[in-house]
């Protein structure tokens, strides 16, 4: 990989958007989450909070579906700022998450120059390796803005450890070097949201370099407040009900744990459906919305009632 | 936790700084930049000064994983009683109810530990509860239970080596090759020299893979001996290699590679004793092979893995089963390995039916008894 990354050691920032908010800070991120739909908590609001204040990545793990995305929206939302996403996934390198030369215009932009015997050598060089034949991936892009955005570096235990160190080197330094082109800096450094949902372990260095949040699922009284906000036409038994069975539901031992966004898209469809309570038929003609294993399918099928005991859904049905 | 860490001090930021040394000596990495963190986040919330923020802030600031996260609180509630207990008595050094704790080893030293002090503590039970293969009885005695902590350090490095080993296989990068796919970049700058012209086509190529690793171990009555230290075996390589899937078997098939991925072993082996109802019970390779096959085949067997199956290959069943699973394994696997812990008796044959059926089936078929034995591993990776 012909980049070469040099050290250097940058920690000042300013921002006086930062320091009129310092006051209401914890209050306004509060109210933007909720703005969002976002039902939050106590520690969601304090680590976006403080990752802002001490400019630090927020490394936040937890299960699928549990909302980790929406902290890097809410904070670009909070500090007005742009949102730069990157995705990885395993075999994800520099040319996909840094920069890469738009080979075929070059090459036509070459052909052209070639008739214009005045062009010289060096000129034509530095031509084809100019700014607008580089496309920009989400890294470059992130030090690149003139107003430092938010990164989010989505599902970071998808890559792999080679990219995990180079991208400790990008989070240090905060600066790009291109071979052809020289080396680009942040003004200042961006924002910085890393998800993962622990696939893989990641290295202490990159831990240690920043906040951590744990988001675990939902506890009952929460995912409630979620499914009501989200799905407000559900008939409240129904709500309750979802939400109970889904606590239960977590417990057993499943392959693929539901998440939130599974509850919400059962609500959603059970709403739709103009059901107002749960009965064992219904879930059973339903499960499919919130278990995507076919083993646990099987598994959850064989232990219904038992679950439905332990949720208190007693089924008109089942007396009969 | 040293006494005199829990001295009271008069300002918060001393006590935010001995609270940063406590979570220290609880096996938390905090240095000098966590501190610096801490410090500036109370400063921070100065206009927020409660209880409850406070302890919100330090969490974010001081845990790094999960594990840590579950444990702060109590941590945290402890420190801060124990610095009101002397603020009260106005005696820093009293004794503690709390016997004193030894700061918990880090990473490869705590599995290190934990290896140890199963093989050695429990040796006393395993000398009560043999039923091994007779035949081997004395030897295999001797193999585990009088491990020297050297042989165990040995062991450990090796099963690191073997890691390293798997993972150096594989690039996904792209790489200068004489033939492959266009590489674009470097044609380009290569016939830029040429005036533009393109003379000179250069390739790249994608590197090798990484393999993954499925290990199958047998939990029979008459592994006895060797199943627990392979279970550690496989806790220990699940720890620093994350390809690999690890199933147990007696009389039936479980897959145990979520529980082995916990990060604290006792209660790994807790979960383990849950989930596997049938460990220690008798034997049915044949029936558990094609367990494998059928369930999880499809997901976990492809050119890119090998398997390692750990038996003595001491099974009564008829051998048919075996002969097909196996047969399907070789077909779909990269590699097939065999360890019998027995082979390393010098009398040993690999005579029992079951071994005879499997046979034809593996690549390399292998000790597993002793480091030597896992050193022979490493060189066929």
């Amino acid at each position: 990989m012909p980049l070469i990354l040099t050290l250097a050691v940058r920690r000042t920032h300013k921002n006086s958007k930062l320091h009129c908010m310092q006051h209401d800070g914890l209050k306004k991120i509060e109210n933007l989450l909720t703005e969002q739909g976002y039902i939050s908590e106590p520690s969601i609001v304090m680590s976006i909070f403080l990752s802002m204040q001490l400019h630090k990545p927020l490394l936040v793990e937890g299960p699928a579906g549990v909302g980790k995305t929406e902290i890097a929206k809410v904070m670009a939302r909070a500090l007005e700022a742009d949102l730069i996403r990157l995705q990885c996934y395993e075999g994800l390198d520099a040319t996909h998450a840094l920069y890469e030369w738009n080979y075929q215009q070059q090459l036509l932009h070459l052909k052209i120059l070639e008739r214009d015997p005045s062009v010289s050598k060096a000129a034509m060089e530095s031509e084809i390796f100019g700014e607008r034949f580089l496309l920009k991936r989400p890294l470059l892009q992130a030090i690149s803005q003139p107003q430092p955005p938010v990164l989010l570096i989505d599902e970071i235990d998808r890559s792999d450890e080679e990219f995990e160190s180079f991208l400790l080197e990008i989070l240090s330094d905060w600066q790009i070097t291109i071979p052809e082109m020289g080396t680009i800096r942040a003004k200042e450094p961006p924002y910085v949201v890393l998800t993962g949902n622990r696939t893989r372990e990641l290295s202490e260095a990159l831990r240690r370099r920043c906040l951590y949040l744990y988001i675990g699922y939902p506890e009952f009284d929460k995912e409630l407040a979620i499914v009501r906000s989200k799905v407000p036409q559900i008939d409240a038994r129904l709500g309750n009900q979802i939400c109970a069975f889904m606590v239960e539901l977590r417990q057993m031992k499943l392959e693929k744990v539901p998440g939130v966004a599974e509850t919400l898209d059962w609500a959603q469809a059970l709403a739709a459906l103009h059901f107002d309570h749960l009965d064992k038929q219904i879930i059973e003609d339903t499960l499919g919305v919130v278990l995507k294993d076919w083993q646990d399918m099987r598994h959850v099928q064989l232990s219904l009632s038992q679950l439905l005991d332990k949720t208190g859904v007693v089924s008109k049905f089942d007396n009969l | 936790m040293s006494k005199d860490l829990i001295k009271r001090h008069t300002s918060l930021t001393a006590n935010i700084v001995a609270f940063c040394r406590y979570l220290r000596t609880e096996g938390f990495v905090i240095a000098a930049p966590e501190e610096a963190d801490a410090l500036k986040t109370i400063e921070i919330l100065q206009p927020y000064n409660t209880p409850e923020t406070m302890r919100l802030a330090l969490k974010i600031c001081l845990t790094r994983h999960i594990g840590q996260a579950e444990r702060f609180d109590e941590l945290y509630d402890y420190y801060w009683k124990q610095v009101q207990k002397a603020t009260d008595s106005k005696i820093a050094d009293q004794k503690k109810e709390k016997q004193e704790q030894k700061p918990k080893p880090k990473g490869q030293d705590a599995q290190f530990q934990s290896l140890k002090s199963w093989l050695l503590g429990e040796k006393s039970d395993e000398e009560l509860e043999l039923h091994t293969f007779s035949a081997t009885e004395t030897l295999s005695k001797k193999d585990f239970s009088t491990l020297s902590e050297e042989e165990l350090r040995d062991m450990f490095e090796l099963i690191q080596m073997i890691a390293r080993r798997l993972a150096r296989q594989q690039n996904r990068r792209f790489s200068k090759h004489k033939n492959g796919q266009l590489d674009l970049r470097r044609t380009l700058r290569q016939n830029l020299r040429r005036g533009g012209e393109i003379v000179d086509l250069m390739h790249k190529k994608q590197q090798k893979r990484r393999l993954e690793l499925v290990l199958i171990c047998d939990v029979s009555k008459s592994m006895e001996l060797y199943s627990r230290f392979l279970i550690q075996f496989a806790y220990a390589f699940q720890q620093v290699f994350r390809r690999i899937e690890t199933f147990v078997f007696s009389t039936q098939l479980t897959p145990i590679t979520d529980i082995l991925r916990g990060s604290d072993f006792v209660k790994s082996l807790e979960n383990l004793s849950e989930r596997v109802p049938h460990w220690s019970g008798g034997t049915r390779i044949g029936e558990s092979l094609a367990h494998f096959t059928q369930e999880f085949g499809q997901k976990h067997l492809s050119s890119r893995t090998v398997v390692i199956i750990i038996s003595d290959g001491w099974d009564t069943g008829d051998a048919t089963h075996l002969t097909e699973a196996m047969s399907e394994i070789h077909r779909k696997a990269h590699r097939v390995i065999w360890l019998n812990p027995l082979a390393g008796n010098p009398n040993f044959e690999p005579s029992t039916a079951a071994m005879q059926a499997a046979l034809p089936f593996v690549d390399v078929f292998a000790a597993a008894h002793n480091a030597e034995s896992l050193r022979q591993l490493y060189r066929y990776l």
